[in-house]
C-alpha cells in the first residue's frame, strides 16, 4: 500500500476525469473529510483518512483491499476502471447513456449496447465520451465509452453499437472473485 | 399456312404422303375392335380411303387385367367423299372378331396446341406486316431502319430511330399536370422529379428504352381494382372509405408498380417508392434522391420518428409533405385513371398522419417502444428520477414532517419533563404551599403586595378570611407559576392539564386553608392571629410573627424571582436551597417575630393610627411571645437541627454561608435579625411593610450598612423598639435604591420601594426622613456594590443549590419548629451555634462569614479560591494534556495505574501523517489541474473551511447540559412578565372591591398616560411619586387606578393597610404603560361577554376587561392584547425595549381569586427583543360572582 506516484495518478485521473470532468476535484477535496487514493496490489484504493489510519495497521501481505477499489493499473501501466468505483462516479458523471430495459439484461451480461437498446443519451456526448450507463429507472448500471456520438446515433441503424461496454454492475457477480 | 400441318407430326415425314388438295386431317374413332388387331391392320383397312398419318390403339382393362373395350384413334387425310365412303362401308361392319364403328372423333389436343402455336405465330407475324403494310401505304418509310438510336429519320421531322431500331416519333408531351408539378415542385424532395416533368415536354423515344410497350401495356393490361373503381365523394370518414372499398390497410397491388416502374422508368421509381414499402429498396437503387430515403425513414420507421419526441415534432411534416408529393407525382404518372390512386395515396397520407400522431402520442406516453432513442441534456434528470424525487422529497417530507414530529415530541417530551419537573413542583407547593403563596404575593408587586401581605398574613390572619378566594388562587398561581416557569408553551399546550393541577392546587389550597396552621404556625396561632388581626387589622404583623414559613417563603421567593432571572432550571433548586435558609432565618425571625410584628403594627397603624399600632403591636407581641414560649422548648432542638441542616447547606453552597452570616449577625442584633427577616420578606414583597425591611434588610446587610442602619434603628426604636422601623426605612431607601438596579426583578422597582420608602418614612415618623438623603447617598454606593455582590452570589448560589432540592423539605420542617418555638435568647444562640457549626464545615468558604450578607467579599474570595481550585495542572494542559486526563480518569486515582506522560501516544505521528495527508492531497489536486487543465482557486482552504462548518453542525440535545448554550433564555424573562401579568390580573381581579368611580373618572387620565408614557416618565414620575407618596396617597392611588384599575383596586382594598403597596402597584403600572399593543386573537366567551369593557382602549382587552372590568382593567395590560381561547385568555404585550430592561421578575406571577374564581394570568416577557409577549391565562368559572362581587 503506497500513495501513487505522479505519473499514475495523472494516468488515473486522466480516465476517471473521462467520466465525471472536473467533478474530479470533488473527489480529492472532499469537504466531508480527507480521503485519499492509495495503490496496494496494482489497485488504487479511494480511502478515507480514518480507514487509512486503521488499514495501516495490516501488513501488506495480509490486507486485501481497504476503502474502495477504483480500479487497477495494468501491465502496461494503463488504468482500467472498475465497477466499484461506479457508486463515487455516477453521482458525479456529466455524460450518462440511460438503456432501454430489453437491452439492460445484455448489458449487464458485459455486452455493448446496440442503438436498439439505447433508451436515451446526453446530448452533444462526443464520440468516445467516458459515459455512465443508466437503466431508464435511472439506476446506474456501469460505465461505457460512446461508440457514436448523439448525432451519429440518431442516424446509424439499429443493431450497431453505440456504447462499449466499460463495467458493469454485473461484475459483481460475474466477477466477485476479482471485485476487490 | 398449309405448310404447318406438314410440321406437325413426325408420321407425316415418314409415311409418303398422297396430297390432295381436299383432303383435310381428320380423326376418327374406330370402336369395337377385338383382341388382336394391331396398328398395321387398322392403317391397311383406312388406307383405301386416305392418308393414315397416325393410329393409336387404346385398350381398356377391367381390375383383372382382362381387356373390356379396345378402341383406336386414327388419324387420316381424307376428303368428305372418301370419309363418307368409309363411314358406310367400315361402319357397323364385323371385323375380326368386332363390330367396327366409327364416328368422327375431335382433334388431338397435341395437334390442336400445335395448331394454336402457329396461330400465334401467324398472328404476330401479321400485325408488323400490317404495320409495314400500313407504313408503306402511309409515306412508304420502313420503320426497321438499320440506324444507330437517335438518328432521325430522314425527310420525316421528329422521327427518330429508336432504341432497338425501330421510326418512332418524338413526342412533345404538354404535361396536362403541369400546375400540379410545379406544385410539387415546391417540395424539396420533388424538386428533381418536377424538373424532369417540365422537361418531358420532349420526348425522345432513341433515350429510353420500351417505352412503347410499357405504354402500351400499362394502359392495357393489369389495371388494379382500385383503378376501376370510382371515387365517391365523401369525407375521409371510415364509412365513407368502406363505401369506397377502401381500407386503410390496403395492400397495394405489387405488380402494377412494378409495370409501371418498367414503363416509365424514372418517375416510376417514385411511385414505387411511395406506394409499396416492399418495393423501398428498388426505389432507393432507382431514386438517389435523398427524398426517398426520407421517405423510407418515414413509412418504414415512422414510429421512429414520432419516437424522437424533440424532432418528432419537425419530422411529421416533412412525412405529410412526402406524401403529398409522393401522391401527386403518381396522379401526375397515371394521369388519366389515377383518381383513384389519388385517394388511396390520400388515405394512405391520412393513415400515416394518423399513425404519427399515434406514435408521437405513443412515443410520449412509452418511450421504450419506440425505436428510437432520446437524447437528453446534460442536466437531464428522468422523470423516474424525478418521481423518484419527488417520492424521495416526499419521503423526506415524511422524515421532516417525522423529524418535525419528533422535534414536537422533543419539545412535548421536554414539556412533559419539565411539566414532570413541575408535576413534582405541585407536590412541593403541597409541603411549600406557604412558600408559593408568599411567593406569589412577592411576584405581584402593587395590588398583589397588598393581597398577598394579606395573603401572608391570610396564612396566618386573613389566611381564614382571604382562604377560599387565595388558596386557589395560590394554588393556581403557584402551578402557572412553576409550569409557567419551566414551560410556558407546555401549559399552552397542556391546558387541560393546568386545570388539573389547578384543581389539585385548589384542592391542595382548601387543604392550606384548613391547614395554614400546620404549615406555618399551628392553627392556635392563627387563631391568635386572627384574633389580633381582627383586632389590630394589621394582618402584616400577624404573617411575620406566625409564619416562620410563610415569611421564610416569600423571602425564599424574592431570592427565587431574582435568581429566576438568572436562569429557570436553577431558580427552583435555588428557592428550595434558599428555603431552607430563609426558614432558618425565619425561624430567628419567628423568633424575634414580636419585635417584627411590633414594627409591622406601627406601620400600619402609622398608616392608621399611632395607638392603634402601640396596641396591635402589643397585642401582638404577647401572643407572639406566648407562641414563642411555647415553641420555645421545641426551639431547642429545632435550633440545634437548624444549624445542622444550615452547616450542610453551607458546605453545599455559598450563599448558604453567606445567610448563617447574615443570621450571625442579626444574632448579633436581635433587632436587625428580625428586620432581616422582615427584610427578607420585604425584598420579596416590597409592597407590604415587613417585606420591605426584609429586603431592604438583605440589601443593606449585604452593603455593609447595615451597622449604620441598625444604629439608627436602634436610635429610633427607642419609643417602641428601636431598629426595626429606622431599619426599615433605611432598607427601604436601600430596596428603592437597589431596586432600580435591580431591574431584572420587578418593572417598577423604583416606585415600588419608593412607596415603601415613603409608606415607611411615613410610619417611622420625622426622623426618618431628615436621615432619608444621607441613607440614599450611602445607598447608592452601597448599592453599587451590592449588585455586584449579588450577581456573583446568584451565580454561586445556583452552582451551590443545584444539588440541594433533598434537603430544603427537610429543613422546612426543622425550620417550622424552630421558628415557632424559639425565644430571643435561644434564637440567639442557635444562630450562633449555627454559624461556627456552618463555618466549620464549609471550612475555607467564607473568612467572613460571620455576616450574612457581607458575604459579597465572602462569595468573591470563594470565587477565587474556586477558580484556582479549578485550575488545570500543568500536566493536563494542552492536547496532550487532555488525552493523559482521559488516560487517567480510566483508571482512578491509584498511584499503581496511573498514567503518566509515558504512555501518552505520540503527537506527531498523527501531525506527521496528516501533513502528509495534506501534502498529498495538494500533489492530487495539482495533477487534477494539469488533467482537467482548470484552476482550482484554494482548494485545501475551501475543503477545510467546509470540514468545520460541518463538523460544527451540532445536534441540539436537550438532555446535554452543554447545549444549554442553545436553548434560549428568553423563558426566564417570559416567566418574570407572566408573574407580573399576574399580579396586574389578581390586582385587576380584585378591582372590582374598589370602589368603581374612581376609575371612571380616571379614565381619561389613562389614556393619556397610556398615549405619552414612556421610561422616562416612568421614572420621574417614580421620583415624585416615592415623595408624594407619603404624603398624598389618596392621590396616588387615584392615580394608580386611574392607570389602571387594578391600581384601584388595590389601593381600595388594601389602601388604609398599605400605602407602599399601592405605590407599588401604580409603580408597575407605569412600566407597564410604554407596552405596545400586539396581536390580539380574541374569542368571545359567552360567559364573559356580560361585562361591559370601558377601561382598556383596546378592542380586543376591552372583551377581556369586560369579564374582570370591575376589577381588573389589568395596568399592565391596558395597552397589551388579550387573547381568550376556551376560557383562557392570552395577552400579548408589546413593551419598548426600554422597559424590557425593567425587570418583571418581581411581577413574575399573579393569582387572582375571586370566590371561587380562579383566575391565571401568565407573563411572557421577551427582554430580548421589542416586543413582549404577555399571555394571561384566565381560568374563570364563575364571573358571575365576580360581577356580584
Amino acid at each position: 500500500m503506497r500513495p501513487l506516484t505522479e505519473e499514475e495518478t495523472r494516468v488515473m485521473f486522466e480516465k476517471i476525469a473521462k467520466y465525471i470532468g472536473e467533478n474530479l476535484q470533488l473527489l480529492v477535496d472532499r469537504p466531508d473529510g480527507t480521503y485519499c487514493f492509495r495503490l496496494h496490489n496494482d489497485r488504487v484504493y479511494y480511502v478515507s483518512e480514518m480507514i487509512l489510519k486503521l488499514a495501516a495497521n495490516i501488513s501488506g501481505e495480509k490486507l486485501v483491499s481497504l476503502g474502495t477499489c477504483f480500479g487497477k493499473f495494468t501491465k502496461t501501466h494503463k488504468f482500467r476502471l472498475h465497477v466499484t468505483a461506479l457508486d463515487y462516479l455516477a453521482p458525479y458523471a456529466k455524460y450518462k447513456v440511460w438503456i432501454k430495459p430489453g437491452a439492460e439484461q445484455s448489458f449487464l451480461y458485459g455486452n455493448h449496447v446496440l442503438k436498439s437498446g439505447l433508451g436515451r443519451i446526453t446530448e452533444n456526448t462526443s464520440q468516445y465520451q467516458g459515459v455512465v450507463v443508466y437503466s431508464m429507472a435511472d439506476i446506474p448500471l456501469g460505465f461505457g465509452v460512446a461508440a457514436k456520438s448523439t448525432q451519429d446515433c440518431r442516424k446509424v441503424d439499429p443493431m450497431t453499437i453505440v456504447v462499449f461496454h466499460q463495467a458493469d454492475i454485473g461484475e459483481y457477480v460475474r466477477h466477485e472473485e476479482t471485485l476487490t | 399456312m398449309e405448310e404447318s400441318p406438314e410440321n406437325l407430326s413426325s408420321n407425316y415425314d415418314r409415311c409418303p404422303v398422297f396430297m390432295k388438295a381436299n383432303r383435310e386431317m381428320k380423326r376418327l374413332f374406330v370402336g369395337g375392335l377385338g383382341q388382336g388387331i394391331s396398328e398395321t391392320d387398322l392403317q391397311n383397312q383406312f388406307s383405301r380411303f386416305g392418308e393414315v398419318s397416325n393410329v393409336e390403339i387404346i385398350t381398356r382393362k377391367d381390375d383383372q387385367g382382362n381387356s373390356q373395350k379396345v378402341f383406336a384413334y386414327v388419324n387420316i387425310k381424307i376428303t368428305e367423299a372418301d370419309l363418307k365412303k368409309c363411314m358406310s362401308i367400315l361402319n357397323k361392319t364385323k371385323w375380326k372378331g368386332g363390330t367396327l364403328q366409327i364416328q368422327l372423333a375431335k382433334e388431338s389436343f397435341l395437334h390442336r396446341l400445335a395448331q394454336e402455336r402457329e396461330e400465334a405465330k401467324a398472328k404476330k407475324e401479321k400485325p408488323t406486316t400490317v404495320n409495314t403494310n400500313l407504313l408503306e401505304k402511309m409515306g412508304g418509310v420502313d420503320f426497321h431502319m438499320k440506324a444507330v438510336p437517335g438518328t432521325e429519320v430522314p425527310g420525316h421531322k421528329n422521327w427518330v430511330v429508336s432504341k432497338f431500331g425501330r421510326v418512332l416519333p418524338v413526342l412533345h408531351l404538354k404535361n396536362q399536370h403541369k400546375h400540379k408539378i410545379s406544385f410539387v415542385s415546391l417540395k424539396p424532395g420533388a424538386v428533381a422529379f418536377s424538373l424532369t416533368l417540365n422537361n418531358i415536354m420532349k420526348y425522345d423515344p432513341s433515350k429510353y428504352c420500351h417505352n412503347l410497350k410499357k405504354i402500351s401495356e400499362n394502359l392495357t393490361e393489369t389495371i388494379p381494382i382500385t383503378d376501376l373503381t370510382w371515387e365517391l365523394e365523401g369525407g375521409n370518414d371510415p364509412m365513407s372509405k368502406k363505401r369506397r372499398g377502401e381500407f386503410s390497410d390496403f395492400p397495394f397491388p405489387p405488380q402494377k408498380i412494378k409495370k409501371v416502374q418498367k414503363s416509365k422508368g424514372p418517375m416510376e421509381s417514385k411511385v414505387s417508392d411511395i406506394s409499396l414499402r416492399t418495393n423501398e429498396v428498388m426505389a432507393n437503387n432507382k431514386s438517389a434522391q435523398p427524398t426517398t430515403a426520407h421517405r423510407k425513414a418515414p413509412s418504414t420507421a415512422a414510429p421512429s420518428k414520432s419516437l424522437h419526441v424533440p424532432s418528432s415534432g419537425s419530422q411529421k411534416p416533412k412525412h405529410v409533405v412526402f406524401h403529398t408529393s409522393d401522391f401527386e407525382i403518381i396522379w401526375n404518372k397515371s394521369r388519366m385513371s389515377d383518381d383513384d390512386i389519388d385517394s388511396e395515396e390520400e388515405l394512405k397520407m391520412m393513415i400515416a398522419k394518423e399513425e404519427n400522431l399515434q406514435k408521437t402520442r405513443h412515443s410520449l406516453v412509452n418511450e421504450s417502444e419506440n425505436d428510437l432513442f432520446e437524447v437528453v441534456r446534460d442536466d437531464f434528470k428522468s422523470d423516474t428520477h424525478r418521481l423518484r424525487s419527488s417520492t424521495s422529497s416526499g419521503n423526506d417530507d415524511g422524515c421532516d414532517s417525522s423529524d418535525t414530529d419528533e422535534i414536537i415530541a422533543m419539545k412535548k417530551n421536554t414539556g412533559k419533563v419539565k411539566n414532570s419537573a413541575e408535576s413534582p413542583q405541585p407536590e412541593k407547593p403541597i409541603s411549600m404551599r406557604s412558600s408559593f403563596k408568599k411567593r406569589k404575593p412577592s411576584n405581584d408587586c402593587v395590588e398583589v403586595q397588598n393581597t398577598k401581605s394579606n395573603k401572608e398574613s391570610a396564612l396566618g390572619h386573613e389566611g381564614k378570611f382571604l382562604n377560599p378566594k387565595f388558596p386557589p388562587d395560590s394554588n393556581t398561581s403557584d402551578s402557572e407559576e412553576s409550569e409557567e416557569d419551566e414551560e410556558y408553551k407546555a401549559l399552552m399546550k397542556n391546558c387541560p392539564r393546568v386545570n388539573l393541577t389547578l384543581a389539585d392546587l385548589e384542592n391542595l389550597a382548601g387543604n392550606h386553608q384548613k391547614v395554614p396552621g400546620n404549615d406555618e404556625s399551628d392553627g392556635a396561632q392563627n387563631t391568635s392571629h386572627c384574633k389580633f388581626n381582627t383586632t389590630s387589622k394589621s394582618p402584616k404583623t400577624s404573617n411575620d410573627l406566625r409564619s416562620g414559613r410563610q415569611c421564610i417563603c416569600p423571602e425564599e421567593i424574592l431570592a427565587s424571582l431574582l435568581e429566576e432571572e438568572n436562569t429557570y432550571s436553577k431558580q427552583k433548586p435555588e428557592e428550595t436551597t434558599l428555603k431552607p435558609k430563609f426558614q432558618a432565618f425565619k425561624g430567628i425571625g419567628g423568633l424575634f417575630a414580636k419585635e417584627s410584628g411590633d414594627k409591622t403594627l406601627k406601620e400600619t397603624v402609622d398608616f392608621n393610627n399611632i395607638n392603634e399600632q402601640s396596641r396591635s403591636s402589643l397585642k401582638h407581641e404577647e401572643p407572639n411571645r406566648v407562641f414563642i414560649e411555647n415553641g420555645s422548648k421545641c426551639a431547642n432542638g429545632s435550633s440545634n437541627k437548624l444549624t445542622s441542616c444550615q452547616a450542610a447547606k453551607k458546605v453545599n453552597s455559598p450563599n448558604h454561608i453567606q445567610s448563617p452570616k447574615r443570621q450571625s449577625t442579626c444574632e448579633s442584633q436581635s433587632h436587625k435579625v428580625v428586620s432581616s427577616t422582615c427584610f427578607d420578606k420585604e425584598s420579596q414583597n416590597p409592597l407590604s411593610c415587613p417585606f420591605p425591611l426584609e429586603g431592604k434588610k438583605s440589601l443593606s446587610i449585604s452593603a455593609k450598612s447595615h451597622k449604620i442602619d441598625s444604629d439608627r434603628d436602634t436610635c429610633h426604636w427607642p419609643k417602641s423598639r428601636k431598629a426595626p422601623e429606622k431599619e426599615d426605612i433605611d432598607s427601604s431607601y436601600i430596596t428603592s435604591l437597589e431596586k432600580p438596579p435591580n431591574v431584572s426583578l420587578r418593572e417598577d422597582p423604583q416606585k415600588s420601594t419608593a412607596t415603601f420608602s415613603l409608606s415607611v418614612s411615613d410610619a417611622s415618623c420625622m426622623s426618618a426622613k431628615d436621615k432619608h438623603a444621607e441613607d440614599n447617598q450611602k445607598r447608592l454606593a452601597a448599592l453599587a456594590v451590592w449588585q455586584k455582590a449579588r450577581e456573583v452570589q446568584k451565580k454561586l448560589v445556583h452552582n451551590a443549590l443545584a444539588n440541594l432540592d433533598g434537603h430544603s423539605e427537610n429543613k422546612k420542617t426543622h425550620i417550622v419548629f424552630a421558628s415557632d418555638n424559639e425565644s430571643e435568647t435561644e434564637e440567639t444562640s442557635t444562630h450562633e451555634q449555627n454559624c461556627p457549626g456552618k463555618e466549620l464545615v464549609k471550612e475555607s468558604m467564607d473568612k467572613a462569614s460571620g455576616k450574612l450578607f457581607d458575604s459579597s467579599d465572602d462569595e468573591e474570595s470563594d470565587s477565587k479560591e474556586d477558580s484556582t481550585r479549578f485550575n488545570i495542572k500543568p500536566q493536563f494542559e494542552g492536547r496532550a494534556g487532555q488525552k493523559l486526563m482521559e488516560l487517567q480518569s480510566h483508571f482512578g486515582s491509584d498511584e499503581r495505574f496511573r498514567m503518566d506522560s509515558r504512555f501518552l501516544e505520540k503527537l506527531n505521528e498523527n501531525q506527521t501523517n496528516e501533513d502528509e495527508l495534506a501534502a498529498e492531497r495538494k500533489q492530487t489536486l495539482n495533477v487534477v489541474q494539469s488533467v482537467l487543465n482548470i484552476n482550482l482557486s484554494n482548494p485545501t482552504s475551501k475543503g477545510s473551511v467546509a470540514v468545520k462548518k460541518f463538523k460544527d453542525i451540532v445536534r441540539y440535545d436537550p438532555t446535554k447540559h452543554d447545549h444549554v448554550i442553545y436553548e434560549r433564555k428568553q423563558e426566564d424573562k417570559e416567566k418574570e412578565s407572566k408573574a407580573k401579568r399576574k399580579k396586574k390580573r389578581e390586582e385587576a381581579e380584585k378591582l372590582p372591591e374598589v370602589s368603581q368611580d374612581m376609575y371612571h373618572n380616571i379614565t381619561t387620565d389613562l389614556k393619556e398616560i397610556f398615549q405619552h408614557m414612556k421610561n422616562t416618565d416612568e421614572k420621574e414620575e417614580d421620583t415624585p411619586s416615592n415623595e408624594d407618596c407619603g404624603r398624598e396617597e389618596t392621590e396616588e392611588i387615584s392615580n394608580a387606578a386611574t392607570l389602571t384599575s387594578g391600581a384601584e383596586q388595590t389601593s381600595g382594598f388594601t389602601f388604609s393597610f398599605f400605602d407602599s403597596d399601592t405605590k407599588d402597584i401604580k409603580e408597575d403600572t407605569y412600566r407597564t404603560e410604554p407596552v405596545k399593543r400586539g396581536k390580539i386573537v380574541y374569542q368571545e366567551d359567552p360567559r364573559f361577554q356580560d361585562s361591559s369593557s370601558e377601561e382598556e382602549e383596546e378592542k380586543e382587552e376591552e372583551e377581556v376587561a369586560k369579564e374582570a372590568d370591575h376589577r381588573r382593567p389589568s395596568p399592565g395590560y391596558g395597552m397589551g392584547r388579550v387573547v381568550r381561547l376556551m376560557g383562557i385568555f392570552l395577552v400579548w404585550k408589546s413593551d419598548a425595549a426600554a422597559d424590557l430592561n425593567t425587570s418583571w421578575g418581581t411581577l413574575a406571577n399573579q393569582v387572582l381569586t375571586y370566590s371561587g374564581v380562579v383566575w391565571e394570568v401568565v407573563l411572557a416577557e421577551i427582554l430580548g427583543k421589542p416586543e413582549q409577549v404577555v399571555s394571561l391565562w384566565i381560568v374563570g368559572r364563575n364571573i358571575k360572582k365576580l360581577k356580584g362581587s
